[in-house]
């Protein structure tokens, strides 16, 4: 096991990644025999048999060699027959997850994930899972084809409209809480100038069973390397791909209203009415973003998010800071 | 060595007049170049195509390695960029690599390698380049029109309901490549029965050269595969323009049964592109070693068996596509297969090095250059068809690397390798040899340090098709575009070279290189109708040791 990771690998934080990593370097060294063994022959064949002057001006004669052709057709069928066992097997069991999986509902949309704890709670962006425990994802996806890739854990899955896919994995026993990488694999679009399909990140947290416990009573709660909660906010609009519709810069034009001195701000409201952008107003258009739509911004519909009241909080005080 | 091969050795004065004419001074102007029939010409006009659309496809890479020289914006827009790299693969895949050595080198040299006076169908043959003009002009269309940003791969959903970009950019692109595959179709259909029915007195099954082997091989796929893409994009048109459900779930398709379609399709083109180039690379091991290719029967075999285990694993591309659990074992099983083949024709080019009289021209590094490049593009092949790591590895820059070694290392070395070998039987002129060798040297150190860099990135994590990356990725990102420049100077050494020999180059010898294949017997450039008689065949394409001393002169 190596959860410090190599050159050539990511660290390994799920039981299975170390399975994966020992046939990794089974190919690989294969592979390095078999290109030194085809380079050294190259050269020594071009050194040893290059035209010289007075030489002979034609190679030899072939004639036939029917065993050798024979033999190096048929050999590396061995090798390759066991390679394809062995990733079978591990595919196998990388494919059936076990009964007591905690199930945890993912959902993809462009260009964020969206997490349901089997106690109904929804979190934007970021899962929180126990290390140890075997847990199942079972995805969606409500617009077009994703992919849930997490490098560390050495699982990869399409989440396809229209049908549940899943995965499953066992984040490694650490004596502390730690992260892993979450990236959208299957290429899917992007607008205007932000990242789109690039920026479908998210981070898994994986936690000791007690923290899990008080995440699912309590909620999420800011990062403990944060200070603040604008801070926070902050963290949550970059994670939530909040900025692939909207702005925090008022000259760009983008398919959401910009965030720019939005707090205070008086706006139309499409099928008339005005509004004054207050804390209710943010709260209601993050959760119920289809109740009061800013005139001419019927383009693109928004997706709810489900922000906890601290998250809205620390939503709401960073957007109090860009003027 | 008979008569009547010496027959077909040319006069002293091969620029005289009657059926010895060059194929070039034959007639003048450019109408009579574009209403040609004469399949020489025909193959130049695509060599230039494809020459065209190869510099586009460049710049399109270069600014892609330019975007990602720092994470977050460096030149462009993610929307941008997105159009940038689907051009980069479309333009590449379907307007240059899949005619490249086919229609390019293949119209030109599969006539006269098998002693034919053109293809069988000579105004079938024009009505495919001209074809293969309308879907350029198409490609063109779209991205005038607006922005494609599907990737190469057209996959749907994303396909048939883009938000982003126009509707009508997807509809102007699939339609290109919808009608390239009508040029495809044509030039296989042409070939397959010029090799069956136009071969010279003498030239018997066993006696063809292996770049015509390669070249049959790859129009029987070009005949069976390139229909059912037709059958996939119009279908993926009926729903863009008419909204029938076949792909797209909201209206009641299916998305995983594009990719079944597509990949029935692209897996076979991935042989369309490298097996012509295997052909070239043979033509060119067996002339600089002065030497028959060390198991001939094995070497064409294998690229039979390349074209049928090729049909059969089109699903490794979609292990994690949420295909069944059964359908995935077994293209695992038979996706192994593959290094079967492959692994013959490494063997029997190394086989014919050992005992030959090797010299390192231009070309020869180009062919030995495949041997290296294909080996590392074979046997990372071996960790996607593995389950297990290739689940891992599957859309991130690994494989990105891995068909770059395939289609660049293989495909592009050969076509270069073979542009330098034949050029100066097209063109009538010797290019310089000491900056072709640089060209080659640069292009290949560039090359390496492009694309070995991927593999560690992919390795690490990194997923393919991304605008911005982690700050942890930029070393190897910055490294990769170095080469990518490297890439750059060289072809546009090679470029460079080739061209000034047009109009400076020394005038060449019927048979630089002292070579025994056929087409070399003809004059420099071959006459209009290639050959002064019909040629006689008595040996072998590679019997160096049946050729006389006249026929491996240079003279």
């Amino acid at each position: 096991m190596n959860p410090q990771g190599t050159f050539q690998l990511p660290p390994a934080l799920s039981e299975y990644a170390p399975r994966v990593d020992e046939l990794y370097y089974f190919i690989f060294w294969i592979s390095v025999v078999a290109f030194v063994a085809i380079c050294v022959a190259l050269v020594l064949f071009v050194w040893k048999f290059r035209e010289r002057k007075g030489g002979p001006t034609k190679g030899a004669q072939s004639g036939d060699h029917h065993a050798l052709e024979l033999f190096w057709t048929f050999t590396p069928l061995i090798l390759l027959t066991v390679l394809f066992h062995w990733g079978f097997k591990d595919y196998v069991a990388a494919a059936v997850a076990p009964d007591d999986a905690i199930q945890i509902r993912v959902r993809a949309r462009q260009w964020a994930w969206e997490y349901e704890y089997p106690n109904g709670m929804i979190t934007p962006g970021e899962l929180t899972i126990p290390m140890g425990r075997p847990v199942k994802l079972v995805m969606s996806s409500d617009d077009v084809l994703h992919s849930y890739f997490v490098p560390e854990f050495r699982i990869k899955k399409d989440v396809v409209p229209g049908m549940y896919s899943s995965l499953w994995f066992q984040a490694i026993m650490q004596p502390r809480r730690y992260d892993a990488q979450v990236y959208c694999a299957e290429y899917c679009g992007a607008r205007g100038d932000t990242g789109g399909h690039s920026a479908m990140l998210s981070t898994i947290h994986v936690v000791t069973g007690s923290e899990y416990e008080e995440f699912l009573r309590e909620g999420p709660s800011r990062p403990t390397d944060l200070q603040t909660d604008t801070q926070w906010g902050e963290l949550l609009v970059t994670q939530n791909n909040c900025l692939s519709c909207h702005h925090t810069d008022a000259a760009t034009t983008l398919p959401a209203p910009s965030f720019a001195g939005i707090f205070g701000r008086h706006q139309s409201l499409e099928g008339g009415g005005e509004v004054t952008v207050d804390e209710n107003y943010i709260r209601e258009s993050m959760l119920t973003p289809q109740a009061k739509i800013v005139r001419t911004y019927t383009a693109i519909q928004m997706p709810p998010f489900h922000f906890s009241d601290h998250q809205v909080d620390a939503i709401i005080a960073y957007l109090k800071t860009i003027h | 060595m008979s008569t009547e091969a010496e027959a077909t050795l040319p006069t002293s004065d091969h620029t005289g007049h009657g059926t010895g004419t060059s194929y070039l001074d034959a007639s003048s102007g450019l109408r009579n170049w574009l209403i040609t029939l004469d399949h020489k010409r025909i193959g130049i006009m695509y060599l230039i195509s494809v020459l065209l659309a190869f510099a586009a496809g460049g710049i399109f890479a270069l600014l892609v390695r330019i975007e990602l020289l720092s994470p977050g914006r460096t030149i462009m827009g993610a929307a941008t960029y997105n159009q940038v790299f689907t051009l980069h693969g479309a333009i590449m895949v379907f307007l240059f690599i899949i005619p490249s050595v086919p229609a390019a080198l293949g119209n030109f040299f599969l006539p006269i390698m098998l002693g034919a006076k053109d293809v069988a169908f000579p105004r079938l043959n024009l009505l495919s380049f001209y074809i293969y003009v309308v879907g350029a002009v198409m490609a063109l269309a779209s991205m005038v029109i607006g922005s494609v940003d599907t990737g190469w791969t057209f996959y749907t959903p994303y396909s048939s309901n883009s938000v982003v970009g126009s509707q009508n950019a997807v509809i102007w692109m699939t339609g290109a490549v919808f009608t390239l595959g009508f040029s495809s179709i044509l030039t296989g259909v042409n070939f397959i029965a010029t090799v069956h029915k136009m071969r010279a007195p003498g030239q018997t099954w066993r006696r063809l050269p292996l770049f015509i082997w390669a070249a049959y091989a790859t129009s029987v796929i070009q005949v069976l595969a390139t229909p059912v893409l037709a059958i996939t994009l119009a279908l993926l048109l009926m729903e863009r323009a008419f909204g029938l459900g076949i792909f797209d779930p909201r209206i009641g398709g299916d998305p995983v049964l594009f990719q079944h379609f597509f990949w029935f399709y692209s897996h076979p083109a991935v042989y369309i592109m490298i097996l012509p180039g295997m052909g070239v690379v043979s033509e060119i091991i067996a002339t600089f070693s002065k030497r028959e290719i060390f198991g001939y029967m094995f070497v064409a075999m294998s690229s039979v068996g390349l074209a049928l285990v090729g049909f059969l694993v089109w699903g490794h591309h979609m292990f994690v596509s949420g295909q069944s659990e059964y359908a995935t074992m077994v293209f695992s099983a038979l996706t192994f297969l593959v290094a079967i083949p492959s692994g013959v024709k490494i063997f029997n080019w190394l086989g014919t090095l050992y005992g030959g009289a090797i010299s390192l021209e231009s070309p020869m590094l180009y062919g030995l250059a495949f041997i290296v490049l294909f080996s590392i593009g074979g046997l990372t092949g071996l960790f996607h068809a593995t389950l297990s790591t290739g689940i891992f590895l599957h859309d991130t820059y690994f494989v990105v690397a891995h068909f770059h070694y395939v289609m660049v290392g293989g495909t592009v070395f050969a076509f270069f390798g073979g542009l330098h070998y034949w050029w100066p039987k097209m063109t009538g002129k010797m290019y310089e040899e000491g900056l072709a060798k640089w060209g080659f040297a640069l292009f290949f150190i560039g090359f390496n340090m492009t694309f070995l860099t991927q593999f560690v990135l992919g390795s690490r994590g990194m997923p393919r098709r991304y605008y911005d990356y982690l700050p942890q990725f930029t070393g190897l990102h910055q490294f990769s575009s170095t080469g990518a420049f490297i890439i750059g100077i060289g072809i546009l050494l090679i470029f460079v070279n080739l061209t000034r020999s047009l109009i400076s180059g020394k005038k060449a010898p019927r048979n630089p290189w002292r070579s025994a294949g056929y087409e070399w017997m003809t004059p420099t450039p071959p006459p209009l109708e290639n050959f002064k008689e019909v040629p006689v065949i008595t040996r072998g394409p590679y019997d160096y040791h049946l050729a006389t001393e006249a026929e491996l002169s240079e003279n």
